[in-house]
């Protein structure tokens, strides 16, 4: 689905990203690589297939959008190195021309000498690009005159239909001072926000955005 | 051996003598069963001295047994009593320290549960008492300890009090389960002569009860049963006026003033409530309506602070309280001797409960208990006369033992592993002879045992997994934070995460759940012990508050399991409609609910023992399909999917559910198909397991149960008040674990479990069909009332709903933005 935001097209893909295609730049947020591997470390049985969706998802997007620029919105890594992250690693050695951005987000505690050593180039704070700012947590804290793209919380809606009919997906905001990005990992949960009248939210369903 | 002869006998006897007491004769079959090496089950009224029947038996023993054991040594245990409720354990521990002095004894007696301090604990692990008395989940954490296995080597019995309570649950499978390995730990020994007993309440399975315990058909089994009958009378509280009675959703109150007279009249008056926030409303109430009893009220439940709940159960002791206000927390077997009446306030929902519960006035044998019924609405009125009837023909529910329960198994595997480690093929052997693992396949147990080292059967999907690890040939956990974090969770309880309550000044109320917490500002009031209290913050997973100047303030509302209607209680109920209207019967609640008979009957019609009534009522709402087949919420939970589904398949059609324990409602945006062969249709038993499985698929049932299973089984965390900070990099939910298995790990044994929980429990396929049966053989009457009737609307206001649709999620979702701009 593409919508003007600040008088810029976006595509927000239903694959939980989104293409700003005047910068050729394809923005997901809340990664959380290695996420389970540190719970199998922890005994806690998270097959390693579900990070391996996650990847094959992101080589989806990028065949379909050809981006310049893969900016991650934060919470890039889960935790600390492993498996899942050797993995990341040797999936990215075919995107050489991809420049890999990160906005570091509250997980990403990673030293680094190992984002060098993954090419990955780091913003500690926030990127920012003409109209926007790419921010990991944004809600108490505007640029002037930018308006920030964050992530963190993981947005998710629930939709009451007439016969109190619910259902919840993970959502885009689009709100006054700032915009969400959904969560990208499949393996993260959904915190629900409560839009106002004036605040754009698009659902993600399995099949297409949806504007509610 | 006769036990007469024996010297322990004959002083236990003239110690009884001294006492002026005489004991039953079961319990002195039960001594003389337990002499002879038998395992068994005690089956007696409450208030015969179930206790003395079993631990006396033990007495007996050691007091034959001339040689005196060392007190130094760590394998002193000979007796292991174990109490499904925490309360429990100090009243019982106090009578047999009283006996043990008495009878010049040299044995100590302890007390092992939550509320255990960790001194105690400390005290316990360097010697152990000869007598312990111990929840289930501290008997597992017990085998959690290091050099455990040597404990056990002299226990001569394991008494399971109140079996009938854990026999339904998966308590009771993790009682089966440490028997299992105190027996397998003995018999690696040589050592035999543990005798396993259970003391159990009239249930209808009682035979089934003693199987579950003592699975082993060869072993010396016996049934005690006492031949004594408990007299009980029932009294329902009537309202003077029909129309002061609500059709639905209120707690009664309005019904209190008429408890005042009782509560004066009795010593002590125990008034059962049945969920913890309606006790704290009906607490404020009571003192509302009548001040005088300041200071001479209580309330009671597991929210509670310890220290609080044992000043209120000692207060009852002495007799120095006029009425405590209860919960289940006070349903078992403590023996308050002041308390002379109960009061049950709301539909008890089973005659087993009830009865229970009216077993807590009049202890002493020969006594009557009276309990007084006081209904929240109207309707209640029927169930308090269907109740009655039960009690009088002993119409008592059965308890369904639980059977393969991989969460439990796994949860018991690592709870081994952390403590001595085990051999994977001595345990199998232990659990394929306990009731509840009996039925398990070879390849089930390699893939429990894949889940717990290797993280699933896949091993490149696990890569990295660390968790149990085998040892010099033992099966052990090694790091220690895991062990931590599992000791902290052994048990298969699950609640919501709660908080512990703390004055600002020191000192701890209760607990209430963080869900609720998260909704208060500062400043903001609430209720709880009966108190009204000032949010003040969160601090270190505690709620610090300060006393409220307020005298009324919400109170937080705990997400106790609700109970559906037995299936006995459902079909007296049925009987109690048909009688109703045409007064054929001696009940005095029904000619008080004559009345709203004669409205349903105006708007609707009421339903005769071999109807099925089918309500259509259309209003701005939309369309409602409401049916009364009175099998219990589960049921009907069931029913209405399975109906919804099938109508679905008429034409494309969205239905939001809700039931209560009389029936069930079908709400729709759009008309819903309907008539008299569409209904013998949708009520049919043909494909009934197939279309059922398509049915719940779709409603999400499983996923539902698959809380609970994750968190029995490990993977996620509940919190723990106070003591446990939640490592936030491993916080995920039960429902991410339920998508993952399903995307990426379809044979995980959990995930059948989940819908295996639901067929056999939920679902409980035979009733069902039965229902079925009975509609088809019966006529279904379809009425189009213009609004709610004394019947629907009590569904109406019930809020447990979910949500069946045959629709594409994208159209869904299109027409309900079309048709309500909300978005909550």
């Amino acid at each position: 689905m593409t919508i003007t935001c600040q008088d810029e097209k976006l595509i927000l893909d239903k694959e939980r990203a989104i293409f700003l295609p005047k910068y050729q730049l394809l923005a997901i947020s809340d990664l959380h690589l290695g996420k389970s591997a540190h719970f199998r470390q922890a005994g806690l049985q998270v097959p390693a297939t579900i990070a391996q969706t996650d990847l094959q998802r992101l080589s989806l997007l990028i065949k379909q959008y050809h981006p310049k620029t893969l900016l991650i919105n934060g919470d890039m890594f889960h935790h600390g190195l492993n498996t899942d992250i050797d993995e990341f690693s040797a999936w990215k050695k075919q995107y050489q021309e991809l420049d890999f951005l990160l906005i570091k987000g509250n997980h990403d505690r990673l030293s680094s000498a190992d984002y060098a050593a993954m090419d990955i180039n780091i913003h500690e704070r926030s990127f920012c690009l003409g109209p926007f700012c790419f921010i990991h947590q944004a809600p108490n804290y505007t640029e002037e005159e930018l308006y920030p793209i964050s992530g963190h919380i993981h947005p998710g809606v629930t939709i009451v239909g007439k016969a109190k009919q619910r259902l919840k997906f993970p959502c885009f905001y689009f709100g006054k001072e700032y915009a969400l990005l959904p969560a990208f990992s499949l393996f993260t949960g959904l915190y629900n926000i409560y839009p106002k009248a004036s605040e754009r939210i698009f659902a993600v369903t399995p099949k297409s955005v949806l504007e509610v | 051996m006769d036990q007469t002869k024996t010297k322990g006998y004959k002083k236990i006897k003239a110690w009884l003598k001294a006492n002026k007491r005489r004991p039953f004769q079961f319990q002195e079959d039960a001594w003389q069963y337990y002499l002879n090496g038998y395992s068994g089950l005690v089956n007696a009224p409450t208030g015969f001295g179930k206790t003395f029947s079993l631990f006396l038996a033990v007495v007996i023993e050691a007091l034959n047994a001339s040689e005196a054991n060392s007190k130094k040594a760590k394998d002193r245990l000979q007796l292991i009593w174990i109490t499904p409720l925490r309360s429990l354990a100090k009243d019982i521990a106090r009578a047999m320290r009283e006996t043990l002095l008495e009878v010049e004894l040299d044995w100590h007696v302890g007390v092992r549960n939550g509320d255990t301090t960790q001194a105690e604990k400390a005290q316990q692990k360097k010697s152990m008492p000869e007598i312990l008395l111990i929840t289930p989940e501290s008997l597992h954490l017990l085998l959690a300890q290091k050099g455990s296995s040597t404990l056990f080597r002299n226990l001569k019995c394991i008494v399971a009090d109140e079996w009938h309570e854990l026999l339904g649950s998966k308590r009771g499978v993790l009682v089966e389960l440490a028997i299992s390995r105190i027996k397998g730990l003995q018999k690696l020994e040589k050592n035999q002569f543990l005798r396993v007993w259970g003391i159990s309440a009239t249930i209808g399975n009682i035979d089934e009860a003693l199987d579950v315990l003592e699975p082993n058909l060869e072993a010396k089994r016996v049934i005690v049963k006492a031949d004594l009958e408990k007299k009980i009378a029932i009294k329902s509280i009537i309202p003077d006026d029909i129309e002061t009675l609500p059709w639905a959703g209120h707690l009664g109150l309005k019904l209190a003033y008429k408890l005042l007279p009782i509560i004066e009249k009795s010593k002590t008056t125990l008034i059962f409530i049945n969920t913890r926030g309606q006790s704290e409303m009906w607490y404020q109430h009571l003192l509302n309506i009548e001040p005088e009893l300041a200071g001479r009220i209580a309330i009671h439940h597991g929210s509670i602070d310890f220290e609080l709940r044992n000043w209120i159960e000692d207060a009852l002791h002495t007799g120095q309280l006029k009425a405590v206000i209860a919960t289940s927390s006070l349903d078992l077997g403590v023996d308050f001797k002041p308390v002379d009446t109960v009061v049950q306030v709301g539909s008890p929902k089973g005659v087993a409960r009830f009865l229970q519960r009216a077993g807590r006035s009049g202890h002493s044998p020969h006594e009557t208990s009276k309990i007084y019924f006081l209904p929240t609405h109207a309707l209640e009125l029927v169930e308090a006369a269907a109740i009655k009837e039960a009690a009088k023909t002993n119409n008592i529910e059965s308890r369904e033992p639980f059977i393969m329960v991989f969460d439990t198994l796994i949860q018991y595997l690592v709870t081994l592993a952390i403590g001595d480690g085990f051999d994977d093929k001595v345990i199998y052997n232990e659990i394929k002879n306990t009731h509840a693992f009996k039925p398990i396949l070879p390849e089930e147990w390699n893939w429990v045992m894949q889940f717990i080292t290797s993280g699933g059967d896949s091993l490149s999907a696990y890569t990295e997994f660390k968790k149990v690890e085998k040892e010099n040939g033992l099966w052990k956990v090694r790091s220690r934070q895991l062990a931590m974090r599992h000791r902290l969770h052994i048990g298969t309880i699950v609640s919501d995460a709660m908080l512990k309550v703390k004055f600002i000044s020191g000192g701890y109320i209760g607990m209430v759940e963080e869900y609720f917490v998260t909704r208060l500002k500062a400043g903001d009031n609430f209720r709880l012990a009966g108190r009204v209290l000032e949010f003040i913050q969160v601090k270190d997973m505690t709620v610090v508050v300060r006393v409220s100047k307020q005298k009324n303030a919400i109170s937080p509302s705990w997400n106790g399991g609700r109970l559906p209607l037995s299936s006995n209680l459902g079909s007296v109920l049925r009987k109690k409609y048909n009688e109703a209207l045409n007064k054929t019967h001696q009940d005095e609640e029904l000619d008080s609910v004559y009345p709203l008979f004669l409205l349903q009957e105006k708007r609707s019609h009421v339903p005769r023992n071999d109807e099925l009534l089918i309500e259509l009522i259309n209003n701005r709402e939309g369309f409602h399909l409401f049916a009364y087949p009175f099998e219990g919420r589960l049921v009907h939970e069931v029913l209405a999917a399975l109906v919804a589904y099938r109508l679905s398949k008429l034409l494309p059609i969205s239905f939001s559910i809700a039931m209560n324990d009389y029936g069930f409602e079908l709400l729709s945006e759009t008309e819903i198909p309907m008539d008299e062969s569409i209904a013998y249709e949708v009520f049919s038993p043909k494909n009934l397991t197939e279309d059922i499985t398509l049915s719940i698929n779709a409603t999400e049932m499983a996923r539902r149960k698959f809380r609970d299973i994750a968190c029995i089984s490990g993977l996620v965390f509940q919190g723990y008040p106070g003591k446990y900070v939640a490592n936030k990099h491993l916080q995920s939910s039960a429902g991410l674990f339920f998508n993952v298995f399903s995307d990426y790990d379809k044979h995980n044994l959990l995930l059948r479990q989940a819908y295996d929980e639901v067929f056999y429990q939920q679902l409980e396929e035979p009733r069902l069909a039965a229902a079925l049966e009975r509609i088809q053989n019966g006529a279904i009457i379809i009425t189009h009332p213009k609004s709610f009737t004394p019947l629907s609307f009590p569904i109406k206001v019930d809020s447990l709903r979910e949500n069946m649709s045959s629709e594409e999620l994208e159209q869904r979702i299109a027409r309900m933005k079309a048709e309500s701009e909300k978005i909550k």
